[in-house]
């Protein structure tokens, strides 16, 4: 399983390529001197590089850390039981996501409470569809109806004229 | 005596029926907030925000305010009954609240909670009436290079103070930084960093970035930690609740000491959840008893809330007065005063003599109107405990989501949203501190703009942050706070050393 020590070396990683990227992007605005003062590049340029400093002393710290023999850092992450509990909710959070952009968030809402509530946590049929008409009916008076909000539609929301 | 004079002005703006009802209103909400795991006081105005667009800030910033109040006193709830904080600045308030509520005195330590934490907003809120209008006139003298002074000093007490590694706090606070500069840039009308992505141009905003990272990250978090409700039920009984109210003052000292502890952690970045946590500390080592703390003594309930309700209030003196926010939440909530077309700092008190004492008398209001409502609500609020979080656990992913979109109705920040939680989880997981993160984002245009202008002044030289004794006393104090952590590693080797060689 990934220990603490990984998981910090691939964090910083990651922070590691976002500062560079930046440090990349704010090179084309320029990071020297104009007649209006320090170019718009200048800041995000020193921030970016700072980033990157940053996680690369995070990184030289953590491996400083192992080679020592820090204990903590031997630590699980993640471990089997946990990885399968984050899974088992993130993965319908990832579905509704997909499902809000394509087939409008109100079909979503209630396919995703449905799935979750009848699937995953074994409610009967009934109160099942009765939360997850309820919630999105209760967004959709108070978002469209009071607040004057849209949410995002898709083909099913037009199909019935919402 | 200006003060008080303008308070009496600020409370003929807040005491109407509309306000009142929008404060309980907050309040009601805030306790939701406070109460439902993942859902904490920065998320709930994020989430509540955009639908405050069309009202008059007035009455808007009441609401946010009365729902941050609420927030606070729902964080406390779940401590006590369900030994499960709603909120990070809570954690300290299971220490001895849970135990208090398990011995049968919930009621007692819901009342001690309650009452000590509406004793030290009240703190806090005074000390704003009596100093935010001396600051403010104080820091009208402020040009670019004091407030990027300011700015600095805010960062750097963070690194200094925050308690996670300073290299990690760094990391959080440029990507802070980075995000901010984003899309348009306000001095030269240039569009930067959007790497031709056009769902870029508009920026990425500080809301959805609060909602990915304090929402969904937390979820998911709490989702990994498995968490399981076991709660102690409770009725407040008015009789109760006089009884203990009677007790309070044997406790003054440490009201009065949390209080001062809240006041200072809120005005200097450090917030509540800092506070709290000190205070306890504070409460424990002082106290003639030490061994009673964590068995369910009452001041152990009393220190962490008067500090982080304390904390809470008076975070809203740096930024009505400054423009610097001393929270994640007041970060939040500056941002939406920035969105209503005000400009917090200094000016605002020239400028919005309304909104400004409006805003501090309805914190004298709203803390009175949330003690009431909170003591008269808890039974119900603890009932919502008991639906399964596999109920309750979707439907705040739907709430975070549906608050996503509706920040500026684009596609694209939902799927932003969904990317802040996974690094919020990853960056909580590893102690990465997020409150930074969210800061920078918000007051990132504004330090950028106040360096810029001071290097147009100084034609590029570094030697104007020392130009004048009020910018330099600042920009010495952000370089002290700054080395902080390297003069506390130097102290703890030599320290350890000598502890080595006498044990």
């Amino acid at each position: 399983m990934i220990t603490r020590f990984w998981a910090e070396i691939i964090t910083a990683l990651a922070t590691l390529a976002f500062g560079l990227v930046i440090v990349n992007g704010a090179l084309e605005f320029g990071i020297g001197w104009d007649s209006s003062g320090p170019q718009p590049g200048a800041f995000p340029f020193y921030i970016g590089a700072l980033v990157a400093l940053a996680s690369c002393g995070t990184l030289a710290l953590t491996v400083g850390r192992k080679v020592a023999g820090n204990v903590p850092l031997d630590d699980n992450f993640l471990d089997g039981v946990r990885a399968k509990r984050v899974a088992s909710f993130l993965l319908p959070l990832i579905a509704f996501v997909v499902l809000s952009v394509t087939l409008g968030m109100y079909v979503a809402t209630i396919v995703y409470l449905v799935f979750t509530m009848r699937f995953q946590g074994g409610y009967g049929w009934l109160q099942t569809l009765a939360t997850a008409l309820i919630t999105a009916a209760f967004f959709y008076l108070a978002l469209e109806k009071f607040f004057q909000i849209g949410l995002l539609k898709g083909p099913l929301e037009t199909l019935i004229g919402l | 005596m200006d003060n008080v004079a303008n308070l009496m002005h600020g409370f003929s703006v807040a005491l109407t029926t509309h306000h009142i009802l929008l404060m309980m209103a907050g309040v009601l909400l805030g306790v939701l907030v406070g109460v439902l795991p993942g859902l904490g006081a920065p998320n709930g105005v994020s989430l509540l925000l955009p639908l405050t667009f069309s009202m008059d800030p007035v009455s808007a910033i009441i609401l946010l305010t009365s729902l941050y109040w609420g927030a606070l006193f729902g964080g406390s709830t779940t401590s006590i009954l369900f030994n499960i904080p709603g909120e990070p600045s809570s954690v300290a308030t299971t220490f001895d609240g849970h135990p208090m509520a398990k011995q049968g005195r919930a009621t007692e330590a819901l009342s001690f909670a309650f009452l000590s934490a509406g004793f030290g907003a009240l703190a806090g809120v005074i000390l704003i009436t009596l100093l935010s209008g001396w600051v403010a006139k104080f820091a009208l003298r402020f040009s670019s290079p004091e407030y990027f002074a300011v700015y600095f000093m805010t960062f750097a007490s963070f690194i200094g103070l925050g308690g996670s590694s300073p290299l990690k706090t760094v990391v959080s606070m440029g990507i802070g930084f980075t995000l901010a500069s984003i899309g348009m840039d306000s001095v030269s009308g240039n569009v930067r960093l959007t790497y031709d992505f056009d769902v870029l141009l508009a920026g990425v905003s500080f809301l959805i970035a609060v909602i990915g990272l304090f929402g969904i990250g937390e979820l998911l978090l709490t989702m990994e930690e498995g968490l399981k409700f076991e709660g102690v039920a409770a009725k407040v009984r008015i009789r109760d609740v006089v009884v203990t109210a009677a007790k309070l003052p044997r406790y003054w000292l440490a009201l009065l000491r949390s209080s001062l502890i809240g006041i200072w952690m809120g005005i200097t970045p450090g917030g509540p959840t800092a506070a709290s946590f000190m205070s306890y500390a504070m409460a424990k080592r002082s106290s003639r008893n030490p061994e009673k703390f964590g068995k369910g003594e009452p001041e152990g309930v009393i220190s962490p809330e008067a500090a982080d309700h304390a904390a809470g209030s008076a975070a809203m003196l740096p930024m009505l007065a400054l423009g610097i926010p001393g929270s994640a939440t007041a970060a939040v909530m500056m941002g939406g005063l920035m969105i209503w077309g005000l400009n917090p700092g200094p000016t605002l008190f020239t400028d919005r003599p309304d909104f400004v004492w409006g805003l501090i008398a309805s914190m004298y209001l709203g803390n009175v109107v949330a003690v009431v409502v909170v003591l008269a609500t808890v039974p119900l609020f603890a009932s919502i405990l008991r639906i399964p979080f596999s109920i309750i656990g979707p439907i705040i992913v739907v709430i975070c989501f549906i608050g996503a979109y509706t920040a500026a109705s684009k596609e694209f920040d939902i799927w932003l949203a969904l990317a802040f939680g996974l690094v919020g989880y990853v960056f909580k997981k590893l102690d990465y501190p997020i409150a930074p993160l969210v800061l920078a984002m918000v007051i990132g245009d504004k330090a950028e703009d106040a360096f810029r202008q001071s290097m147009i002044f100084s034609q590029g030289s570094l030697k104007i942050f020392w130009s004048n004794p009020l910018v330099a006393t600042l920009m010495s104090i952000g370089l002290i706070l700054l080395l902080m952590p390297l003069i506390g590693t130097a102290v703890r080797r030599l320290r350890g050393r000598r502890a080595i060689r006498t044990v």
